[in-house]
């Protein structure tokens, strides 16, 4: 009986501090808005905006040949969608001199002699001066006139040749034939959107709870600290999972991103972020008891890394060793890497185990080293 | 004498100064984590494409098979990291996310080559990371279109064609096969940047996201803080005009940012070996130039938002499409019609192309006159708006 009574008491002041939190949220319009209908901006600013297929870069033709045939040249590439010829110089210096205020990002070069040396049946070279101020923006304008040069030239890969033997590739794409960026993008965002709501908002709400004083207050009630922390990361964990829950509904809606795999799988691996994530705002804020503070700090523990360091945009594998150290202590490097496979190539908890394993590791820690620390500040 | 409003300026910068220093870990949070991050970061991100572990289904096992395989993995892109003879396999492997892409060789592939057919490369790709997947099958394709224009060439050659065609470069009036090979060849140079290192263009891009961070939210949470604690009336209060107030505010910020920039400067040549081929001190006024407006646009945030929190969260509203409307991430050119506007409009990818032109193209300020002018635009335009709803909010 006494026991039962208990139970029931640890609930109805869990609750009472979960509906004490909830108010602030309700009260608070903005955070609502944040955690709800800032997720599905980004999405779409992210879905529309990050894109690896570059269109009209503006490049410079040098025609220095003057002639029927190099004039063929200039019309080739100025036909094509990718490249847009943005203006014709007489000299190399005015085409660099384009590149420096970013006005253009590459110049072709026609040299003289280019018609008669391709009348003679001999190789005639022209010359591509790339900015490699941004590397990727190079490598495809690289590319991109090196396709276009290509198809000018008499023998492309692609015409019938009779009697020539020729390699063909064909290509298979899984999981994203189209190469939407999309399909990329959503995984890393779902783990930014709820690094989001989850550090930053409890490093928010508790540390001002220390900067105002009601946190002693609440300490003179007779609410335990297990409580009191569980009843404060209740709302945000349920907000949490509206997020994550919108977001993979307007992905699916609006760019038709696939949840292939398990569902289990997907919520245990949801589940298991955020809590990691909520201990780690609490952390953060118990640590430093100053909003300002734990906002910094917050941004540059979450969601800077989470960008850069976590697979988002920049793969991990490419990283020098240290760093790759790093990344795996992250908790988003597992859970984007398991959102991944999860969503888009349809794996469960077979494949996906050890990030989910490493996940629960970092939730565990941070909650035992949170409370440990917050704790200490009561007595 | 000094005038009054340059005493009072000076002691609101004053206490402005010694508040933030007060709190020592908000000083290693404005000056010392922007370097050691840009440290971090810059290591991290590497865009290249290289070593994606592969998988080879190789069911020809024929000397030819072996030999294209050998040099389809030659430049590096792809690596072995598995070999199987059932493609079931391959595709698991992709599945569980171990390898990325599966070259497929079917039988009968020596055969088809030595009778002059088309002999087929499959190539499976793990499309998850759409640029990795096309960087791959992009290898490999033009591997083998470097094949079939060596066998064209050979085969050219040998048949010592009389015809003499005039290269035309209108392939549809040229009979293709029959031409002599003329070849146009187009040799790349690049310029600023030759090795292609991601470093080199992200470090500019993350130093602007450093001092974003940095100034916007400090700004916006400051002013909101001292609306909490009550202790901006008291301030108001004071016979000091309101313009003196803001500026005295916000001077420490912008020579924080300056001295940010510097040590984001060093760390960049080096830690990355970032050239500096510009004058720097175009990127000082650039930098100048930007910490106003993202100074402005804190301001602008504190003055609609009433508690720390909702400053917070104006700023990350401000900062995350700014930061991916800049270029820094992805680069600007494949970004849709609709969302040019705002790429018009946003300081962060002004500042990035100054700082990247100062450093890695040489930029002068004759170069760089417009994007700074612009610059100075948004942060003025942005500074009194922001001053003159402050001024409105609080009368």
């Amino acid at each position: 009986m006494s026991f039962w009574t208990s139970i029931v008491h640890v609930l109805l002041r869990v609750g009472a501090m979960a509906a004490k939190e909830a108010a602030h949220i309700r009260r608070d319009p903005q955070t609502l808005a944040m955690a709800l209908v800032m997720p599905v901006g980004l999405l779409l600013l992210f879905g529309y905006g990050v894109t690896f297929d570059l269109e009209h870069l503006p490049i410079v033709m040098v025609d220095q040949d003057h002639t029927a045939v190099s004039r063929g040249v200039v019309r080739n590439f100025a036909a094509s969608r990718e490249l847009i010829v943005s203006s014709e110089l007489e000299s190399v210096a005015a085409g660099e001199s384009l590149m420096r205020n970013c006005q253009a990002v590459a110049i072709v070069v026609i040299p003289e002699h280019f018609s008669r040396k391709l009348a003679r049946g001999e190789k005639a070279e022209m010359q591509l001066i790339v900015d490699g101020a941004d590397a990727s923006t190079a490598t495809q304008t690289i590319n991109k006139a090196d396709a276009i040069t290509n198809s000018a030239v008499p023998i492309p890969a692609a015409t019938p040749v009779a009697g020539v033997a020729r390699l063909i590739v064909d290509t298979w794409t899984l999981y994203n034939p189209a190469g939407r960026s999309a399909l990329l993008v959503v995984p890393g965002l779902i783990a930014l959107i709820l690094a989001m709501v989850c550090v930053l908002l409890t490093a928010l709400t508790v540390a001002r709870e220390w900067e105002r004083g009601s946190m002693e207050q609440l300490f003179t009630t007779p609410i335990r600290r297990g409580e009191l922390i569980l009843g404060k990361l209740l709302p945000y964990i349920a907000l949490g999972c509206m997020a994550v829950l919108l977001v993979l509904a307007v992905g699916a809606w609006v760019f038709e991103v696939p949840i292939r795999g398990s569902l289990p799988a997907l919520a245990t691996a949801s589940l298991l972020f955020l809590i990691g994530m909520l201990a780690q705002g609490l952390f953060v804020s118990v640590a430093t008891k100053n909003q300002m503070v734990a906002t910094e700090i917050g941004t540059m523990t979450s969601l800077l890394p989470i960008q850069l360091l976590a697979g988002f945009v920049f793969p991990v594998a490419n990283m020098p060793k240290p760093l790759q150290v790093i990344a795996q202590i992250m908790p988003a490097t597992h859970f984007i890497a398991s959102l991944r496979g999860i969503l888009l190539r349809g794996n469960g908890f077979a494949e996906q185990w050890p990030h989910m394993l490493a996940l629960l590791a970092f939730a565990f820690v941070m909650v035992l080293v949170s409370s440990a620390k917050f704790r200490r500040r009561l007595d | 004498m000094l005038p009054r409003w340059l005493i009072q300026l000076y002691s609101v910068a004053l206490k402005e100064i010694r508040h933030t220093v007060r709190d020592k870990r908000m000083v290693a949070i404005l000056v010392i984590a922007p370097a050691l991050q840009l440290g971090l970061f810059g290591l991290a991100v590497d865009f290249d494409v290289d070593r994606v572990p592969t998988v080879i289904v190789d069911h020809d096992r024929t000397e030819a098979s072996r030999q294209h395989v050998r040099q389809v993995l030659a430049d590096g892109t792809l690596v072995r990291r598995m070999t199987t003879d059932k493609v079931d396999d391959a595709l698991h492997a992709i599945d569980s996310g171990d390898i990325a892409v599966a070259l497929v060789i079917a039988a009968g592939f020596e055969r088809d080559l030595a009778r002059g057919r088309v002999a087929h490369l499959q190539v499976i790709v793990d499309g998850t990371d759409p640029n990795r997947g096309s960087i791959a099958a992009a290898s490999v394709a033009r591997y083998a279109r470097a094949q079939t224009r060596l066998s064209v060439q050979q085969m050219l050659r040998n048949q010592r064609t009389t015809t003499r065609i005039g290269p035309v470069l209108d392939t549809t009036t040229t009979p293709i096969a029959s031409a002599p090979f003329p070849d146009v060849v187009l040799l790349p140079r690049v310029l600023h940047n030759p090795r292609l290192k991601t470093s080199m263009y992200m470090v500019p891009g993350i130093t602007a996201l450093l001092l974003l961070v940095v100034t916007v939210v400090v700004t916006a949470m400051g002013l909101a803080r001292e609306r909490e604690t009550g202790t901006l009336e008291q301030v108001m209060v004071t016979p000091m005009s309101t313009i003196v107030l803001l500026v005295g505010k916000l001077l420490p910020y912008v020579f924080i940012g300056l001295f940010d920039f510097l040590l984001a400067m060093v760390v960049a040549t080096c830690l990355f070996d970032v050239p500096i081929r510009g004058p720097l001190s175009v990127a000082f006024i650039g930098t100048t130039a930007y910490v106003l407006c993202t100074l402005g646009i804190g301001l602008l945030i504190a003055t609609v938002s009433r508690t720390q929190q909702q400053a917070f969260i104006g700023g990350l509203l401000f900062m995350m499409p700014a930061l991916l409307l800049s270029g820094v991430m992805t680069p600007l050119w494949g970004i849709p019609d609709w969302l040019l506007p705002l790429t018009r409009i946003n300081p962060v990818r002004y500042y990035v192309e100054i700082v990247r032109g100062v450093l890695l193209r040489g930029s002068t300020l004759q170069d760089l006159g417009v994007h700074i002018a612009i610059l100075f635009a948004i942060g003025v335009t942005v500074l009194v708006f922001a001053a003159w709803r402050f001024k409105r909010s609080l009368a």
